[in-house]
């Protein structure tokens, strides 16, 4: 079935394919550096227990839980305009999956602050410690090793997720791929090749998550 | 102007709920393909056969580690050429199943590895055949592993099927595609198409959560 | 009943069993003792096949047990196995966790295995807890229930991996005396156990190994009053003053 696979049409479209890569990575690495500060204020405002911060918080989560990453990118590209905010598309991408990537790492974090034990916590209110104190020197340095498996787990979601925005335009690793395809009509070419930087992505990224949980898991051992 | 559009959003409220009905279509019948062949290939997975695990390795990386509107390209545009010529419908289940499939069968793999090896011997040692041992012990065992991060795998799964969108199936996602050009106010459209998504997604969500706190106590 | 015949088994570079030749005839009580590592678990494990081995060959009623031709459930049958963790189904009720190799192995009835289940049941004196789960038996009452499975499939041969060593001190006599009642019956059974109690009552003969080698084998009388090498005399003299 490969037969007919014409890999001198692939080296032509190389550098579109270079091109789209570069901008998979930087969407993909500016979008997670916001989540993360989204997902850090989201989940300090979730477990603030101050109403007016943590029922907004609770609903931003669920919100971008309960529906699809497209579905958020299409309220936006189409939903800024009518708002009489024009921005390149790119950056009407990243805004998406800031904020779609932010209430899941939010979710993350709380899920490694709750990982700590009540003992824990009880101690340190035994020795006096203050809130701050007690975030800062107990539970924060405990719940951090916990969130890394699954932050990490967050950021292959996330390099995959940017491929949603070349139904926006946004000229990525995939739109490189459709460019393609309209252009001479060779899908397997387009779309295998798209799917092989993909993958060499993902098998750099997965080994990482995995060494990180396994090392997570020898630790709780002890 | 916003009013207008609203009448004019009341009016053709109907179609979202096609498109809706649609999106039900696809979730329920690719989760139930997914479950049946995700097990069947957990299962294999916890066989000893070293080439099967490595074919279904290679093929769970691969729904894992490309993006789902990419394996819906190769299925709908790439299969033609292998010889499978299929309709945006059965193209989205097939590109649902094979992506769903992959994510439930690393669930049942790992639940099946959280069971420890004394069962499987106690098991073995009554006689039980490998197929015996899996199907009444070790699975029955592991679905209190299986079932919580499933039914989330779920939500994660019924969110996808917006994607198949992009082959012109008319589910939801689409409708609102289709009217955000008629209708020129984004947010309103897809405020709307979010909400008939979150109807679907919450309830499940808030099901997972529960199961996730019934089954860790 | 079983032969071992120049049976080698090695763990990577350990070599845990090193030529190990032994006859066990039936209605044969043998226990096997030794010290930590030395490869008694190993060596019963090899007898119903949940070990493979290296070198040699291992004959249970005539039937080569690691031969890829042998009938690994007919050959499962004849043996029935006792976990020192006892390994009963936690998803399961006691009644079911007998009845399951029965209905699906043997493939009798399920009335039928629930008369043999009440009956082996009542037999190591557990009748009242048939619809209790696992969980909410004591450790000497859920190892008793596992020998109520394991003797639901009529076995010829039991075998035993330090049945008593994760029981509490006074749960150990209520899982020896239903032992000792099956040793007096005629089944031939195979018992890993440093029980010398046990041993001294009913055992034919008491095998000792060490390194993977069996260093002594004889009647129990002989091997605790007058052990012939140096090994054992050292073990039992530890044994019996713990
Ligand atoms: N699956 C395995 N892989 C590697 N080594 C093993 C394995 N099982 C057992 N061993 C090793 O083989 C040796 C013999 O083990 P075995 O369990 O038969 O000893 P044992 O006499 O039953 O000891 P114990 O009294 O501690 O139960 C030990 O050194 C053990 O560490
Ligand atoms: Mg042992």
């Amino acid at each position: 079935m490969l037969a007919n696979f014409n890999f001198r049409i692939i080296f032509e479209y190389l550098p579109l394919f270079l091109t789209g890569l570069k901008y998979t990575f930087i969407i993909a690495i500016v979008s997670l550096a916001l989540a993360l500060i989204v997902g850090i204020i989201a989940c300090a405002c979730r477990i603030s227990g101050i109403k007016v911060l943590k029922y907004p918080a609770i609903a931003y989560i669920e919100i971008i839980r309960s529906t699809p990453l497209l579905v958020q990118i299409y309220f936006f590209y189409f939903g800024l305009p009518t708002l009489g905010i024009t921005v390149p598309e790119i950056q009407t991408g990243i805004f998406a999956l800031m904020l779609n990537s932010g209430a899941y790492i939010a979710e993350i974090i709380r899920a490694g602050i709750n990982s700590v034990d009540a003992g824990q916590i009880e101690a340190g209110h035994a020795s006096g410690l203050n809130y701050i104190q007690r975030m800062r020197f107990i539970i924060l340095p405990q719940a951090l090793g916990v969130t890394i498996p699954p932050l990490l787990g967050q950021a292959i979601v996330l390099v995959k997720d940017t491929a949603l925005l070349s139904l926006i335009s946004v000229m990525e690793l995939t739109r490189s791929g459709q460019t393609m395809t309209s252009e001479r009509f060779m899908p397997s070419e387009a779309f295998l090749t798209v799917a092989f930087f993909y993958m060499v992505i993902y098998f750099c990224l997965k080994p990482l998550a995995d060494w990180s949980q396994k090392k997570l898991i020898f630790r709780e051992a002890y | 102007m916003m009013s207008f559009y609203f009448g004019r959003l009341v009016e053709i409220f109907p179609f979202f709920l096609t498109g809706l009905w649609m999106t039900v279509k696809i979730a329920f019948l690719s989760l139930i393909i997914c479950t049946i062949l995700g097990f069947i290939l957990g299962m294999m997975r916890a066989s000893h056969n070293i080439f099967l695990k490595r074919i279904i390795g290679f093929y769970v990386a691969f729904a894992r580690g490309t993006p789902f509107v990419v394996q819906i390209f190769i299925v709908f545009f790439i299969f033609p050429e292998w010889g499978l010529q299929l309709d945006a419908f059965p193209a989205a289940i097939v590109a649902m199943a094979i992506m769903g499939s992959a994510f439930v069968c690393e669930i049942v793999a790992s639940g099946i590895s959280s069971i420890s090896k004394g069962q499987w011997e106690a098991a073995a040692s009554s006689g039980l055949s490998k197929l015996q041992q899996l199907r009444l012990v070790i699975v029955p065992q592991s679905l209190k592993v299986i079932v919580p991060p499933l039914v989330g795998q779920y939500v994660l799964l019924i969110k996808d099927t917006s994607v198949v969108s992009v082959i012109g199936v008319t589910e939801l996602t689409r409708v609102g595609w289709v009217t955000v050009i008629r209708i020129p106010e984004g947010l309103m459209v897809f405020a709307l198409v979010g909400i008939l998504y979150f109807m679907i997604s919450y309830p499940l969500i808030l099901l997972s959560n529960y199961l996730e706190k019934k089954m860790t106590v | 009943m079983i032969e071992f015949k120049g049976v080698n088994k090695w763990f990577g570079k350990l070599h845990v069993l090193n030529d190990v030749n032994l006859m066990v005839q039936k209605g044969e009580v043998l226990v096997i003792c030794g010290p930590s590592g030395s490869g008694k678990s190993t060596l019963i494990r090899c007898v119903n096949r949940l070990e493979p081995i290296q070198k040699g060959e291992i004959i249970v009623n005539g039937m080569s047990v690691h031969k890829s031709s042998t009938n690994l459930t007919k050959l499962r049958e004849e043996i029935g196995f006792i976990f020192q963790q006892f390994h009963l189904y936690p998803h399961m009720t006691v009644l079911q966790n007998i009845m399951l190799a029965p209905v699906n192995v043997k493939k009798i009835t399920k009335a039928e295995a629930e008369k043999i289940a009440r009956e082996k049941l009542e037999r190591v004196g557990l009748a009242e807890k048939a619809d209790a789960h696992p969980i909410q038996l004591s450790g000497g009452q859920q190892q008793r229930v596992a020998i109520a499975r394991g003797l639901a499939m009529s076995p010829e041969i039991m075998l035993f991996d330090e049945p008593t060593s994760a029981l509490d001190p006074e749960m150990i006599g209520e899982v020896l005396d239903v032992m000792v009642d099956l040793a007096t019956e005629g089944i031939t059974m195979c018992v890993v156990t440093h029980e010398m109690g046990f041993a001294k009552k009913v055992a034919d003969r008491v095998l000792f190994m060490d390194e993977g080698k069996i260093i002594e084998i004889g009647k129990p009388a002989d091997f605790f009053d007058n052990p012939q090498t140096e090994r054992a005399a050292d073990f039992i003299s530890k044994i019996l003053t713990h």
